[in-house]
């Protein structure tokens, strides 16, 4: 017992600074991370434009002053007025509203389908990666047959055969993305296991599961995220051409692609309702773009 | 001949722009060098060696530039001079040699394209008459078969043969100034003697004032007549080579001979002594000395004056407040070396054997080229980095691997531990057939065999903090109980001599140093019966390789455990072994205790290997026992004898045909070798 | 080499058919059916069941498969006994029609019909039109006693009658459902496979697949080809002058004009061009409707804002990718070695920085030709150009699905192909691949 004390004490001594410094050290990096973006103008003038959209967003019922739904016989494809700030489309709905309202609806599906398709990515990724062999060759031939479409294509078939909803629109992006992740996965996997603490970790006779995931999965996160933020760019991307082409989100939904394949044949006539929306997703996806971007080059800089 | 300086520097400061603010990298440089002199610039990594030489030709990036002090070469100013004057000077009158000869030849172009442009840049020569002066430089550089290799791209080269394509470009247009920067550093002990051989050829020569920068000593001692010893950005000694090795007056200097492991020094016979601390960044320095944290003789004054470069005596200047009181402290170090005891070993009189390996292949499957080779078309091949590979431990002895890059001793390590799988062949560890890789293995037996690893950066995971990997360990093994696991970290950091702060820190906060003791902590917590330990300290730099040898042989003392070292310095493997084997493609070639392998008679290869070794001594005349050609495939290793393609006592016919015999020299020396005992003890090193 | 070269085919060849079974998987196995589509919600189960017989949906999926791929005209003849060929006729300007026809040993073509429990001939004449004759005494029987006869029917099938069996077959066309007694109880819808060329017929077009492809991506390789010429060299001289100024404000401004460009959605670029140049300036017309085939030789500005709004994304792409190719090459130790040895700037750049920082972008360039056909898909939507892209999207919303299926396939090809021939081409300038 007497032997003891000193140790426990010792340890309880220790325990809470050692989660101060982990606190730290996660404030740290925190910091570390807003010094990287700031660093980088590229960057900042993404954010700040990934930012205006989330906020038009979340606010979206706070800024307008109809809903996206409501029509106005009496006045249809018209431009700007004190009523309605960007004039309305071709069945008098208020434009401003649906693209704020369209902003959320790119903003939830983008992530989402990204997302969706980083699980995929990731579970085939890392076994394939890690195991290599046949398991690699097997998943990998099947992802290059996947790889070999034009992702546009890839998505027409599937929403044509399925039909065209925001599940389906999901769904179809990130069958899209999956391979994509897969091999980033996998080309980091094949390159971190190589590395002596994934040695030392089976040298402490770790099942593989362990190893994947608590040594090599953490370590993929720096390229993961900036990944991550340009696949949500190419997913508003290709929700939005998606809708253009006439297979994205089911209409009366606000929808951006939607808004400009409706107002495209009125183009003459009224040109609000197209150039709205086509610039709200080339704002949106650019901001997303060159947040990622510079994100990348800044880390790149410091390794 | 004349002995005007060709190049001069004075008080040469460089100074980089960061994003926080300006740094100077290198502040108060000076010396000189004059026609048919060499300068050797030797200091650890981070101390602004290369910096000195690219300000000469004023080649510093976009963010660093020549803030002060004159640059003369030939009298002339360099500095602020127009790019089209410094472009006429470059690869013409002052040319370079560079580290990476890999990297530093364009990969996509003939070998006679680039040696040709600067003949055509320079002097106007035709293309004809430009290779034809090409051919006579390659020549000049012995290389083999230069018509050839004329034709040939980068890649179809091997290292050794790329620098002295490199080399050959440097001379091409007769330059007054040769700076070569590490040009043997990436180059194997055998490759680097053979270069060295030839850089003091052309020195003789040509008279080629030469600016020689390097981390090696021996390498400094081989071919410089004078060194300047540089630290954290400035001069911290400057002297004739003699002066420089026999009566160092700079502590920093001191240091650096003293971190050294000793090829000629057996076992037990020295300690090391590390400079503690690391090289401060030129953005962080200290106040006062910049040496002073470092500096086991700081007085409190040396934090307070930045002490100026004086001249001690004739053509040696020291940069230190108090050289004047010591003007014989290397002796005053020396005796205290002498009453230090070697640590005491705790041996076995009659040890067990812990580990014994029989034959052991190791293989690996060369990809198939053609379609066919997956539906078994194609006959399998395989790269034999280890064949037929024999040895035995006993408990407490310590066992070095050495052998050049790619002569199967990593390979090997890692089978033995299990990280690779066994082609065919036995292994027994404690009696237990270990044949199998690490995932079929017990935890008992895992336990057991542990590794310490050779890149200080791959060791740690960077997720995680120094602390929970090796808390990983100890709860993985149950080594303590759970809540105890903490307070035995702990006591491991305080075995590695670090303080029990570290717990929480992340990986990339540590330097190389303090994250291979955190390894060396890792490997020993499951507190093993046998340490492989592969490259350890070949990443660091010299002043830690000496602290963190000396700790992994204070843990193998203590605990009595049974060790592997591969390296590829022989000095380490003398310092730290009590057996040493010798590996040649795949093959072990000789194998005996280190105070006979290490002395003559022994296999050629060995012979070879041990002259290659640079000796950080001045006086030494280099052996001429030089090996030629490259390495053959490990796919296709030759027959008979491996050695025999390029063995410089090669006998005939039967070294080709014939597999070697083994030779017993007695007391468990054993040489595989043609040469009957008697005729080895005949060859002439 | 040319152990590469073959190995690079097989690769090939077996993504195609993970490819060919991919886009076979989602177009017919999906929820969806093809019957379902056709017919609407209003067809009777009788009708449906019908229709699902004579298309061969009833078929199981790997029959289906190999058929579609290569085809099941070699599966229909051991049943009829006789070789089986199809003709070709030129109907009208545009569209030719195709039918299947048995040949008897004497050289006569002939299909066969079952009208009031009667087996008849139909024997093709020189002029196309056909003879009848009766054929009862071709019936065969079978163990049971069952009267049967395998042969071809008028709608381009194989099919099997059985004596007296009053199956009933439904047809559909604009004057609404037909019905006929005495069909056949067993069909093999006959097709020379998309590998032999015959993709099946379009539902929406009522002609050959095949025939619509080959008429459409002559239009799309000329907005392809014409986007590529424009684009690629642009790129590239700007990514090297951005390069070469690394840092400095030219770089900036370039690499700004290509993070816009590469990133806007294609449609986005497309329709902001169009308000411009066509409702702003008036200069260009908005849409790239051809009233003839030659309407492009007629009025080359028709194809000015496709090839543009194609070849915009491009060029954003590319130039980054070869700026940070030659910035990166720059940077390098062996073009330091190059000026430390005293080169001028200018063969520096030529002779060192160019095939070097050349290579990336040119793999690069072919990896993203999936993503450039993909490009071609929408801007053809967005001007409505007579293209392949056009047509898969009209296919899609249409699910016309033989026509998806076979153009997807060849839009595959095509990107699939276009990434071989730009890999052969890397190892040929990269001496690192053609010496080893």
């Amino acid at each position: 017992m007497g032997t003891e004390n000193p140790a426990t004490a010792k340890q309880i001594h220790t325990a809470p600074s050692a989660a101060l410094t982990a606190l730290k050290g996660y404030w740290k990096s925190v910091r570390d991370l807003a010094q990287v973006i700031f660093a980088s103008p590229t960057a900042v003038i993404g954010l700040t434009l990934v930012i205006l959209w989330v906020l038009i967003a979340v606010f979206a019922p706070l800024i307008t002053t109809h809903t996206p739904f409501e029509q106005d016989y009496k006045l249809v494809n018209k431009g700007p007025s004190a009523l309605h700030l960007f004039g309305t489309d071709d069945l008098g709905r208020d434009v401003w509203a649906r693209v704020a309202y369209g902003a959320r609806t790119i903003l939830l599906l983008g992530p989402l389908s990204v997302l969706v398709a980083f699980a995929c990515g990731v579970a085939l990724g890392l076994p394939a990666g890690y195991y290599q062999g046949w398991v690699d060759e097997v998943v990998m031939r099947i992802l290059d047959a996947f790889m070999a479409f034009p992702a546009i294509l890839l998505y027409m078939i599937i929403i044509s055969a399925v039909g065209a909803s925001s599940f389906n629109v999901v769904i179809a992006i990130a069958i899209g993305g999956t391979p994509g992740i897969a091999r980033l996965v996998r080309a980091l996997t094949m390159d971190i296991r190589t590395r002596e603490y994934v040695a030392a970790a089976k040298l402490c006779g770790e099942p593989d599961i362990i190893i994947m995931l608590r040594e090599i999965l953490p370590n993929c996160r720096g390229p993961l995220i900036v990944d991550f933020l340009l696949r949500i760019g190419y997913a508003a991307f290709y929700i939005g051409t998606l809708g253009f082409l006439g297979l994205g989100l089911p209409p009366p939904t606000p929808d951006w692609g939607g808004m400009v394949q409706e107002g495209h044949s009125h183009m003459t006539t009224n040109v609000w309702p197209v150039l709205c929306a086509t610039l709200a997703i080339v704002t949106l996806v650019i901001g997303l773009n060159m947040f990622a971007d510079g994100l990348r080059e800044e880390t790149m800089r410091y390794q | 001949m004349d002995q005007s300086p060709i190049l001069t520097l004075k008080n040469v400061a460089v100074t980089y722009k960061t994003r926080k603010r300006d740094v100077d990298a290198v502040r108060d440089v000076s010396f000189e060098i004059s026609r048919g002199e060499n300068l050797g610039l030797v200091g650890e990594s981070g101390c602004g060696k290369s910096t000195v030489a690219f300000s000469i030709v004023n080649f510093l990036g976009r963010n660093g530039r020549v803030t002060g002090g004159d640059i003369l070469f030939k009298g002339e100013q360099l500095r602020d001079r127009s790019e089209e004057d410094l472009r006429k000077l470059r690869g013409a009158d002052i040319s370079m040699v560079y580290q990476e000869p890999m990297s530093a030849l364009n990969p996509s172009m003939r070998i006679q394209d680039q040696l040709a442009e600067s003949l055509i840049a320079h002097r106007g020569f035709t293309k004809t008459a430009a290779f034809a002066e090409s051919v006579d430089a390659l020549k000049i550089v012995y290389m083999p078969d230069p018509e050839a290799v004329m034709l040939r791209y980068p890649h179809q080269l091997s290292g050794g043969q790329q620098q002295r394509v490199l080399i050959a470009m440097a001379m091409l247009n007769n330059p007054s100034l040769l700076i070569m920067d590490e040009p043997t550093t990436a180059l194997d002990v055998t490759v680097e003697a053979a270069v060295l051989d030839l850089i003091a050829e052309l020195q003789e020569r040509y008279h080629t004032a030469t600016l020689y920068i390097s981390h090696n000593l021996g390498v400094v001692a081989r071919v410089s007549h004078k060194v300047a010893v540089m630290y954290a950005g400035e001069i911290v000694e400057l002297a004739d080579t003699r002066t420089i090795y026999r009566s160092p007056m700079h502590p920093y200097t001191m240091g650096l001979m003293r971190c050294l492991p000793d090829v000629d020094a057996p076992k037990g016979t020295r300690t090391l002594h590390p400079i503690q601390g690391r090289v401060p960044s030129p953005a962080n320095l200290p106040a006062g000395c910049i040496f002073s944290p470092r500096c086991e003789l700081a007085q409190p004054e040396c934090s307070l004056q930045h002490p100026q470069l004086v001249e001690m005596a004739p053509g040696h200047q020291v940069r230190c407040l108090r050289s004047l009181d010591w003007k014989d402290a290397k002796m005053i170090w020396e005796m205290e070396e002498l009453a230090k005891e070697p640590c005491p070993h705790r041996a076995d009189p009659n040890p067990d054997t812990v580990l014994n390996v029989e034959q052991a292949k190791v293989y690996y499957p060369v990809p198939f080229k053609t379609v066919g080779g997956i539906f078994g078309l194609e006959k399998r091949r395989y790269v034999r980095a280890s064949d037929d590979v024999s040895f035995s431990i006993r408990r407490g002895r310590t066992l070095g691997i050495v052998g050049e890059s790619g002569c199967g001793k990593s390979t090997l390590a890692k089978a033995i531990v299990g990280l690779e799988p066994l082609y065919a062949g036995k292994v027994d560890f404690l009696g237990l057939d270990i044949s199998k890789p690490v995932d079929k293995r017990t935890q008992a037996t895992i336990k057991e065999l542990q590794m310490v690893f050779q890149d200080p950066n791959g060791v740690l995971n960077p997720s995680y903090s120094v602390g929970d990997q090796i808390a990983f360990s100890l709860r993985r093994f149950k080594t303590v109980p759970a809540d105890q696991v903490h307070a035995e970290v702990e006591r491991l950091l305080q075995a590695v001599k670090l303080d029990a702060s570290y717990y929480s820190r992340l990986p990339r906060q540590l330097s190389g140093g303090e994250k291979q003791r955190i390894g060396i902590a890792r490997a020993i917590s499951t507190n093993p019966a046998m340490l492989v330990c592969d490259e350890p300290v070949s990443a660091l730099d010299v002043s830690v390789q000496a602290a963190v040898l000396n700790l992994a042989l204070e843990i193998q003392r203590s605990q009595n455990t049974t060790m592997i070292l591969i390296s590829h310095d022989l000095s380490s493997v003398r310092f730290f072994a009590d057996d040493v084997a010798v590996m040649y493609l795949g093959r072990v070639v000789e194998i005996g205790p280190c105070e006979t392998v290490y002395r003559p008679p022994n296999h050629p290869y060995t012979t070879a290997l041990l002259a290659a070794v640079p000796r950080p001594d001045p006086d030494l005349t280099p052996s001429h026992i030089r090996l030629s050609g490259r390495v053959p495939s490990a796919v296709n290793p030759p027959a008979g004898c491996r050695f025999n393609t390029r063995c410089p006592f090669k006998i005939g016919a039967i070294c080709q045909q014939q597999e070697p015999p083994r030779r017993d020299m007695g007391n468990g020396h054993l040489i595989f070798c043609h040469y009957t005992p008697e005729d080895l003890g005949k060859l002439k090193a | 080499m040319a152990r590469y070269v073959i190995r690079r085919l097989m690769t090939m060849l077996l993504t195609m058919l993970l490819v060919s079974i991919i886009v076979f998987a989602i177009v017919e196995i999906a929820p969806g059916n093809v019957a379902r589509n056709m017919l609407g919600a209003f067809a009777t189960p009788q009708q449906e069941e019908s229709m699902r017989q004579q298309l061969g949906l009833e078929r199981s999926v790997i029959v289906r498969y190999v058929s579609w791929l290569f085809g099941s005209d070699w599966q229909a003849e051991p049943k009829v006994g006789l070789p089986l060929r199809e003709t070709v006729s030129q109907q009208g300007l545009v569209a030719r029609s195709r039918e299947w026809w048995a040949v008897e040993p004497n050289g006569d073509l002939v299909q066969w019909d079952v009208q009031e429990s009667q087996l008849i001939r139909l024997v093709r004449q020189p002029d196309g039109s056909t003879h009848k004759q009766p054929a009862d005494q071709d019936w065969k029987v079978d163990a049971s006693g069952q009267a049967y006869f395998w042969g071809v029917d008028t709608g381009n099938r194989a099919a099997e009658w059985i004596r007296g069996s009053k199956t009933v077959e439904y047809t559909y066309d604009y004057s609404g459902w037909q019905e006929k007694v005495d069909a056949p109880v067993e069909y093999i819808p006959l097709s020379k496979g998309l590998l032999r060329g015959d993709a099946g017929m379009s539902l929406r077009y009522k002609e050959p697949v095949s025939e619509v492809i080959g008429r459409r991506i002559t239009n799309s390789l000329i907005l392809a080809a014409l986007a590529f010429l424009v684009s690629i060299p642009t790129a590239v001289l700007l990514g090297l002058i951005a390069g070469l100024n690394e840092g400095r404000l030219i770089d900036r401004i370039i690499s700004i004009a290509g993070l816009i460009t590469a990133g806007s959605p294609d449609f986005a670029t497309g329709i902001l061009l169009i308000m411009v140049f066509a409702l702003w300036l008036k200069v260009l017309p908005g849409a790239a409707v051809f009233t003839s085939k030659s309407a492009i030789l007629k009025d080359p500005r028709l194809i000015v804002l496709p090839v543009l709004t194609a070849g915009l994304v491009e060029v954003g792409y590319v130039l980054r990718i070869t700026r940070s190719s030659v910035v990166e090459v720059m940077n390098s130790p062996y073009v330091r070695t190059a000026i430390l040895k005293g080169l001028s700037y200018r063969q520096v750049v030529v002779r060192h920085v160019l095939q070097n920082a050349m290579m990336a972008p040119i793999t690069v360039i072919m990896l993203h030709v999936n993503w450039f056909i993909g490009g071609l898909v929408v801007v053809e939507s967005v001007f409505g150009y007579p293209g392949l892209g056009n047509f898969i999207l009209n296919a899609a919303l249409y699910k016309d699905v033989y026509a998806i299926e076979a153009a997807s396939m060849v839009l595959i090809l095509l990107a699939v192909g276009t990434q071989l021939i730009a890999d052969l081409i890397y190892s040929l300038i990269n001496p690192r691949i053609r010496y080893t």
